[in-house]
């Protein structure tokens, strides 16, 4: 665990010297939110649409602007980059377990989650955007945010170990992004045609995104907010196994 | 009398291969090397002759398809994290964190090799002093010319002060007096016991700083011995004339000159 710890910490330092990585990870979410919600809010007014519980359209919007800032990580390109440069077989060469070097850029993604998600909370509460389920609920929506971010970039971390090249990073990247999008991002899910409501019911982000539109809407529905936990956890241990098989058989 | 010391390096038909479009590739085709502890030994051949695979493997970088490697009698294969406990590296690229500073970097390593931070940032002192970046300390790597990169990965192969040191080409690119000052390291280290296995293409390097060295070709290690016993047989074969590593390195590998005239006993498979 020192080794994870250790290696978290570079990483922090790593993030912290490329803020405007951090800034464009905020930037293209809240461009999503104010866009989306500057499109849709005339036809959804609070008024009248049941499924908003009172608040304005952005309420309903925060979730997809979160999900989105918790998948602009970098981590798998600062790792490419170290392959590439032979950084990662010097850290190989060391007597450290395997799977601190999986997790130790993880954390890092943790603790960037952390404080990405909260400022982009704290930046919808002035328009008006409450969160519905309390301190528990903001702490949930956070923690939820944020363990998405890291088994996102452990997915996109496998991909930098398989392909060991920024370009399939990047391609890799989009394979995942409409994953976000086949959700019931801009109605409930009953509301969407009976395609898209199949489609976004084998998609496991949906429960992702309901638990944590609950948690801005209502108050506290652990029916609705504990699927998505599940969600993360089942994602997080079949990434974390393949990463650790991964980096164990990298050649 | 009979030397029972462990060798500090032993490699027993190793081979490797690695899977083609068509065909497997046979990069190392059953390497044999036994090194003694105190040893710095030379690992000459030309591009693509198998040097850096041999180290990858024999650091537990790279699998091994056949055969067997030990480090101060630890099976490479078996028990990978007890030999990476054992040994520092310093590959053909000076691989370095660009976006830490030289001593937060060393600093790291110290800590992942298990020493506290004061202790971590002691031995950082310590090591910025022997390769001279006092000064670059504080800045961060990518901003290092090539010598002071190669000096900063040397460091940081040295931090856990290591039994067995494996460089790979560590002054391709250097300029000639970033080259003597790692020569000098080289010295230097293993007059402190730590047995060196070196890759390099400069002969010059090779004859200056090894006890032994081998050169494989094509994947087989063509010549073994001392430097000045591989000139010695050379210059016998061609009638007492003189000659430099330059001669044996060509003549063993049959480069760009004829093989020199007489029957040549190959080493290894």
């Amino acid at each position: 665990m020192n080794a994870t710890i250790v290696l978290g910490k570079r990483s922090l330092r790593e993030a912290i010297r490329q803020p405007d990585a951090l800034l464009m990870t905020m930037f293209i979410p809240i461009f999503f939110l104010v866009v989306n919600t500057g499109q849709a809010a005339e036809i959804f007014p609070s008024s009248s649409t049941e499924f908003l519980q009172g608040q304005g359209y952005g309420a309903f919007q925060l979730p997809i602007t979160l999900l989105l800032a918790a998948s602009f990580g970098m981590a798998s390109l600062f790792l490419v980059e170290e392959i590439e440069g032979g950084y990662f077989d010097k850290l190989r060469a060391m007597p450290i377990p395997r799977y601190s070097m999986v997790l130790g850029r993880l954390v890092a993604e943790g603790a960037k989650g952390v404080v990405i998600s909260t400022v982009i909370v704290l930046l919808a509460l002035p328009f008006g955007i409450t969160i519905a389920s309390g301190p528990l609920g903001f702490f949930l929506l956070i923690l939820l945010a944020t363990l998405w971010g890291v088994v996102y970039a452990g997915f996109m971390q496998l991909i930098a170990l398989k392909t060991r090249n920024a370009a399939a990073v990047n391609s890799g990247g989009l394979i995942f992004f409409p994953l976000l999008f086949l959700t019931p991002n801009f109605v409930p899910r009953e509301m969407l045609t009976r395609p898209m409501e199949i489609a976004a019911t084998l998609n496991p982000v949906t429960y992702l995104m309901e638990a944590l539109r609950s948690l801005i809407l209502t108050d506290l529905d652990w029916g609705a907010v504990l699927p998505g936990f599940a969600v993360v956890a089942g994602l997080g241990a079949i990434m974390l196994l393949l990463n650790v098989r991964m980096i164990q058989s990298y050649d | 009398m009979t030397d029972h010391r462990v060798p500090a390096v032993r490699a027993e038909g190793l081979v490797k291969h690695f899977d083609g479009k068509e065909d497997a590739v046979e990069a190392v085709r059953g390497v044999d090397l036994e090194i003694q502890p105190g040893e710095i030994f030379g690992f000459l051949g030309p591009n693509g002759a198998g040097k850096s695979t041999t180290v990858r493997m024999l650091t537990t970088l790279l699998s091994i398809t056949a055969g067997r490697a030990e480090v101060n009698g630890i099976d490479v294969a078996r028990d990978p994290e007890a030999v990476r406990g054992r040994i520092g590296v310093a590959l053909q690229e000076a691989g370095l964190d660009p976006r830490q500073t030289g001593r937060e970097l060393l600093t790291l390593h110290g800590r992942l090799f298990g020493l506290d931070q004061a202790a971590a940032e002691k031995r950082t002192q310590e090591l910025l002093e022997l390769v001279e970046l006092e000064d670059a300390a504080d800045r961060v790597t990518k901003g290092y010319s090539g010598g002071m990169q190669r000096r900063l990965d040397l460091a940081a192969a040295l931090v856990h002060e290591p039994e067995v040191l494996f460089l790979d080409e560590p002054t391709t690119g250097l300029d000639p007096a970033s080259r003597l000052t790692v020569w000098e390291e080289v010295r230097r280290i293993n007059g402190h016991g730590t047995t060196v296995f070196l890759t390099t293409q400069y002969l010059e390097e090779a004859d200056q700083l090894c006890d032994r060295l081998a050169i494989i070709d094509d994947g087989r290690i063509v010549r073994e011995g001392t430097p000045a016993n591989l000139k010695a047989e050379l210059g016998e074969r061609l009638g007492g004339t003189e000659v430099t590593l330059d001669d044996v390195f060509l003549d063993a590998t049959g480069r760009s000159r004829d093989r020199a005239a007489g029957e040549v006993q190959e080493v290894g498979a």
